[in-house]
């Protein structure tokens, strides 16, 4: 079903451009031309935040943190197997689907440990390469209070996806 | 961070540090190449859906939520942030980011300090208001699920958990940090 959403939305598109008498060719390329230098300028920006990542992952911190977080996170009904999944989704995205996949392979996707992992993913982001991306185009320095609240909402969303899956 | 990571690597693996430095920055660059051509697609799509005027039209569907969120009046800004929360819904991420982005340079104010509004606009895309969470469905169909869907319904309960705890800080900080602006003066 869903399959066909997005098809049937770019026919109506298209449609609707014919009818109001637009050039789609030129328009469509007018607007690709644009993601060339777009990509171009978040670079840099995407390439740091991996970089640190990924040296973050390979030093072994987040292990250790999630084993000092492990019974902070029980206390609030987190199982230990998803602590490390829950400390980098924030990173990076590919990584943390690596992560479910590997969840996925040990404990199967229909078990109680499979099924949180399924949602806490699904209802949370990449929160700092959110962050990188959308400000990096801006003049801002002080983030203000973006992070903070995103990661508070976003541990609050893991603890409540624990518990549906508890009983549904 | 990354200078704590790095002390760690010197003590537990040196020679890792510039292979894992430069694998990463390979991954962002295929990353960035992938990128690139999802926002030639969804760029071009959008010059169509704002030529045609069906981008203003969707902004005034979604005018009075926006307008209340981020406190804005500003058409332009209300269109895009209007396609931005549309495309997340829709569960296409990376075709949300390209509207954000320019969402986000027409909110600056080139002060240096991210404005309330900018805020929001990341807060709501940090904590994911997507419908369909299309890409886990697959992987728990690849690994054998025999229902990969029924993960769905607590899926978006969780995620309008999320997203309405990330919109009531927000609300929340703005409050106390005019208070305090306030009491300062």
């Amino acid at each position: 079903m869903s399959v066909y959403i997005l098809p049937v939305l770019f026919i109506v598109l298209f449609i609707y451009g014919f009818s109001k008498k637009i050039n789609t060719y030129d328009t469509f390329v007018k607007g690709a031309k644009g993601a060339i230098s777009l990509v171009v300028s978040i670079f840099p920006f995407i390439a740091c935040i991996m970089v640190a990542v990924a040296l973050l992952r390979v030093s072994g911190i987040t292990e250790f943190l999630a084993k000092c977080l492990a019974p902070v996170f029980n206390f609030l009904g987190i199982p230990t197997e998803l602590c490390e999944l829950i400390l980098l989704r924030p990173f990076t995205g590919s990584g943390s689907y690596a992560l479910l996949n590997d969840v996925y392979v040990a404990y199967g996707p229909d078990s109680y440990i499979g099924r949180c992992a399924s949602v806490i993913l699904g209802c949370s982001e990449t929160i700092f390469y959110v962050a990188t991306v959308y400000f990096s185009q801006t003049k801002v320095k002080k983030l203000g209070y973006a992070i903070p609240c995103a990661l508070i909402a976003s541990m609050v969303g893991a603890i409540v996806a624990c518990l549906l899956c508890r009983i549904m | 961070m990354m200078l704590a990571s790095l002390f760690v690597l010197i003590y537990v693996d040196p020679g890792a540090t510039l292979t894992t430095m430069i694998d990463a920055s390979t991954d962002a660059l295929t990353l960035c190449i992938e990128l690139c051509a999802v926002y030639a697609v969804w760029l071009g799509l959008l010059e169509i859906v704002d030529a045609s005027g069906l981008g203003k039209k969707l902004a005034k569907l979604l005018r009075p939520i926006i307008k209340k969120l981020f406190k804005i009046d500003n058409e332009e800004i209300e269109k895009m942030i209007a396609l931005n929360m549309s495309a997340n819904m829709l569960g296409l991420g990376n075709a949300a980011t390209p509207m954000g982005i320019k969402a986000m340079q027409a909110m600056d104010d080139k002060s240096g300090v991210a404005t309330y509004s900018m805020m929001m606009l990341v807060i709501v895309n940090a904590t994911s208001i997507q419908l369909l969470p299309s890409t886990v469905i697959g992987l728990r169909a690849n690994a054998g699920s025999s229902d990969p869907a029924d993960i769905i319904l607590p899926t978006i309960l969780a995620t309008i958990v999320t997203t309405s705890v990330g919109i009531l800080l927000a609300i929340l900080c703005n409050k106390i940090k005019t208070r305090l602006a306030r009491k300062k003066k």
